[in-house]
């Protein structure tokens, strides 16, 4: 394996401190294949420990850390540092107020998503054993189960940038993955809670989540299927 | 807690996407800009007919036709993207949204060299 050095930008706030955030370079020789979370953890046990950020799997599922790097909203322990040439920029996610460097305010993004009901409302009674669907009728949702809610959408939309009141593509999609569940009897008060002036028509259908899903979930596919079923719905 | 106040994040990669949806809000704004303009000079016209031909003289001018070919041009972006967002919303184009994006261009293209043709041959 041949080490390399690199340039690591990091955008560095401390509540105490500072008033702004501000950028701080660190230089150090890496594998290649090292991914942005071995670098981070480089810097934090080795130069700087006060640099915060978020991990916790390192295997791309706890959806812990999710940041911005060369502009773009990915997951730290499953990208290479390969993948980016020149010196790294690595921010915390955009949108989001800052705590303190990498760690970023998750609340409302979880507020958010608590709003659409994000567990399955069942009418009818239980069956005695597992509460099946067919692989057909799994499939409608078989992509959307996926979402590791890390944040990387809904961050990197920029409706939201510019109205934070926006449910954002994480809690939609969770909104799609109920409505289009079989078993699922809450669809039409999910719909009434998308359908809102802060709901899905704020989707410009701009890509950024698409692009920026670690899961590589087709996110505004779904969002326009759900967007076609409150039309039909309300003809 | 820190809150960035800006309503656009600048240094955010640009994808196919971004492009498109950025493009077609400035063409939307010009366009309003244009039908102001466009409504003023109409305007024009209850002074009497001389104040009305002295402004269609001024927009008859050479530097007004080539406004004019950019004008269509920003029309036919703002139309033909507006009908892939129709199609990526309503019809699964977010499927194919990037091919779907660089077909609208060409066609909006072709159109474009077409018309612009035919209003510098009218000059």
């Amino acid at each position: 394996m041949s080490k390399e050095k690199r340039v690591i930008k990091i955008l560095r706030y401390d509540p105490a401190n500072d008033k702004k955030p501000h950028w701080v370079d660190y230089t150090g020789e890496y594998d290649s294949d090292s991914t942005i979370l071995d670098v981070l953890n480089e810097i934090h046990w080795k130069i700087d420990g006060s640099l915060a950020y978020r991990r916790s799997c390192r295997s791309a599922i706890c959806g812990s850390c999710a940041m911005k790097v060369n502009g773009q909203n990915i997951l730290a322990c499953e990208t290479p540092i390969h993948k980016f040439k020149g010196k790294i920029k690595i921010e915390p996610l955009p949108g989001f107020s800052i705590i303190k460097d990498l760690v970023v305010d998750m609340d409302l993004f979880f507020e958010k998503l608590k709003k659409v009901k994000p567990y399955l409302i069942v009418d009818k009674p239980l069956p005695d054993k597992e509460f099946t669907q067919s692989p057909e009728e799994f499939e409608h949702i078989r992509e959307s189960v996926t979402c590791i809610l890390c944040g990387a959408c809904t961050s990197s939309c920029p409706s939201l940038w510019g109205n934070e009141d926006y449910l954002g593509p994480a809690a939609l999609l969770r909104a799609y993955r109920f409505i289009f569940d079989t078993r699922d009897d809450g669809a039409n008060d999910r719909m009434d809670i998308v359908n809102d002036k802060n709901g899905i028509w704020r989707c410009h259908t701009i890509f950024n989540c698409m692009e920026a899903c670690p899961k590589d979930i087709k996110i505004t596919e779904y969002l326009s299927r759900l967007k076609v079923k409150i039309v039909e719905n309300s003809i | 807690m820190y809150k960035d106040k800006k309503f656009f994040d600048l240094s955010y990669y640009k994808f196919t996407g971004s492009w498109a949806w950025i493009l077609h809000r400035l063409s939307g704004l010009a366009l309003i800009f244009y039908l102001s303009a466009h409504i003023w000079v109409i305007s024009t016209i209850s002074k009497g007919p001389e104040g009305f031909n002295r402004v269609m003289g001024v927009l008859a001018s050479p530097l007004f036709k080539l406004l004019e070919i950019g004008l269509w041009g920003v029309i036919l972006f703002h139309a033909f993207n507006g009908i892939r967002v129709v199609i990526v919303d309503f019809w699964k184009g977010s499927l194919n949204h990037k091919k779907l994006f660089y077909i609208m261009i060409f066609i909006a293209f072709a159109l474009w060299v077409a018309g612009g043709y035919l209003i510098i041959s009218h000059m």
